[in-house]
């Protein structure tokens, strides 16, 4: 009996040992990639900010110009884009960001039409009956700005046909490798900061050559780099939580090698007393 | 002449951020030169060159590619797809940039979508060219 349960122990601990392996090499593969990955998120950073304060700034200014980029529509269509990780075991991460697009539109209950970048995020918008315009799958590790051009012409091209009243970027914040934070940010129609829209001479900004050429060469192009920008964060998000998540795993599975050798050891004591037992009792009848 | 405050954004990275004299950016509409106290203005810019003049009076030129200019009363601000200053371009890479875009183009005649980035492409390549080339 004893045996058995020991030969049982032996054989667990040997798979939990390999698991840890395979996790313990993810962990790693993961670090090493984050530190780029940090690195040209952060340097974006400031782009990224910069370009939606021009956004917003100059959809307040233009309040009276009446550009359609800026004007507030009924919504009617609604179009997400959803940027997700390729593959899974990365904590809470892609779960976070899908779970927030998709309770996003359940108020008023007009179903999204979807761009999804990531395989996880094609995954669970198709299995979800979602009407999806455009699939990237594996594109965050690499992101070309021809791609992101092209979602970025896809996207305003609807807008300007009204097949999209709302268009929302959603993707993951890169805070520090342990803190991610899901973020919905409203591209279009440009929304406009409070306070921004009662300064004086507002409406003052010359637009070379005219406000509409302005905006129409310069929106698609600020949307393709807030699309770059977004990804490049998102994927930084992907590896901090992956590594995060690879770390408790190998963590966990430490701590069942150690409580399994315990009983290991336990059973393998119990069976040495058993046998010195017999040997005494059988030396004590003869 | 009165300094002001500009900054050169990539998503790359912040190439520029300090006072300067004058700048002068290729719009898609024609060069525009900035002085100070330039009155609010926002315009998207082409493939072309960016000329500033530091309070020293020394004058910086770099390779800009799309991207958009926006004057605040605070402060001037380039954004662009890409940046780099003269010294700093490569120019073997750009001369290989331009050799394979003048194959595409002539390989993808039939296709206008693939011709248009080709030809972008090759802009690009000739603008790093003549960037390189003024500063030497």
């Amino acid at each position: 009996m004893a045996s058995g349960n020991m030969k049982e122990i032996k054989r667990r601990v040997k798979s939990v040992e390999s698991t840890m392996q395979i996790t313990k090499a993810m962990e790693l593969v993961a670090s090493s990639k984050l530190r780029r990955a940090k690195t040209r998120a952060e340097d974006a950073r400031p782009f990224f900010d910069e370009l939606y304060a021009i956004m917003c700034r100059t959809a307040g200014l233009t309040k009276g110009l009446d550009t359609v980029y800026a004007a507030k529509r009924e919504i009617k269509n609604r179009l997400y884009i959803v940027i997700a990780g390729d593959r899974g075991l990365a904590g809470g991460y892609n779960s976070n960001i899908l779970k927030l697009a998709d309770g996003r539109w359940t108020d008023d209950g007009i179903k999204p039409k979807i761009i999804a970048i990531g395989k996880k995020s094609v995954e669970f918008f198709s299995k979800r009956g979602y009407e999806l315009i455009g699939e990237y799958p594996g594109l965050s590790e690499y992101i070309k700005v021809a791609d992101a051009a092209d979602i970025a012409q896809t996207a305003t091209d609807m807008f300007l046909k009204h097949e999209a009243d709302e268009i929302v970027l959603f993707f993951t914040q890169f805070v520090s490798p342990l803190v991610q934070n899901p973020i919905a940010m409203p591209v279009l129609p440009i929304i406009a900061p409070v306070g921004s829209l009662d300064k004086p001479n507002s409406s003052q900004v010359t637009y070379d050559p005219s406000p509409d050429a302005v905006f129409g060469r310069i929106i698609p192009r600020m949307i393709t780099s807030l699309i770059v920008c977004a990804v490049n964060e998102s994927y930084a998000s992907e590896l901090g939580a992956r590594r995060t998540a690879m770390e408790n795993a190998t963590d966990n599975a430490q701590e069942m090698i150690d409580t399994l050798s315990l009983a290991y050891n336990r059973a393998r004591q119990e069976k040495i007393t058993n046998e010195l037992n017999e040997i005494v009792s059988g030396a004590n009848a003869l | 002449m009165t300094p002001f405050r500009l900054k050169i954004l990539t998503p790359e990275r912040l190439l520029f951020d300090g006072e300067v004299q004058s700048v002068i950016v290729r719009t898609t509409v024609g060069d525009k030169g900035i002085l100070a106290h330039h009155e609010p203005y926002v315009a998207a810019l082409g493939i072309g060159q960016a000329k500033i003049k530091d309070p020293d009076g020394k004058e910086r030129v770099g390779a800009v590619s799309s991207g958009i200019v926006e004057v605040t009363a605070e402060k001037t601000t380039i954004l662009a797809q890409s940046f780099e200053w003269a010294d700093e371009i490569d120019v073997d890479r750009a001369e290989k940039a331009r050799a394979l875009a003048e194959e595409n183009i002539t390989r993808w005649k039939n296709d206008q979508r693939k011709l248009d980035i080709a030809e972008y492409k090759l802009k690009r390549a000739i603008n790093r060219i003549s960037t390189a080339e003024r500063k030497l």
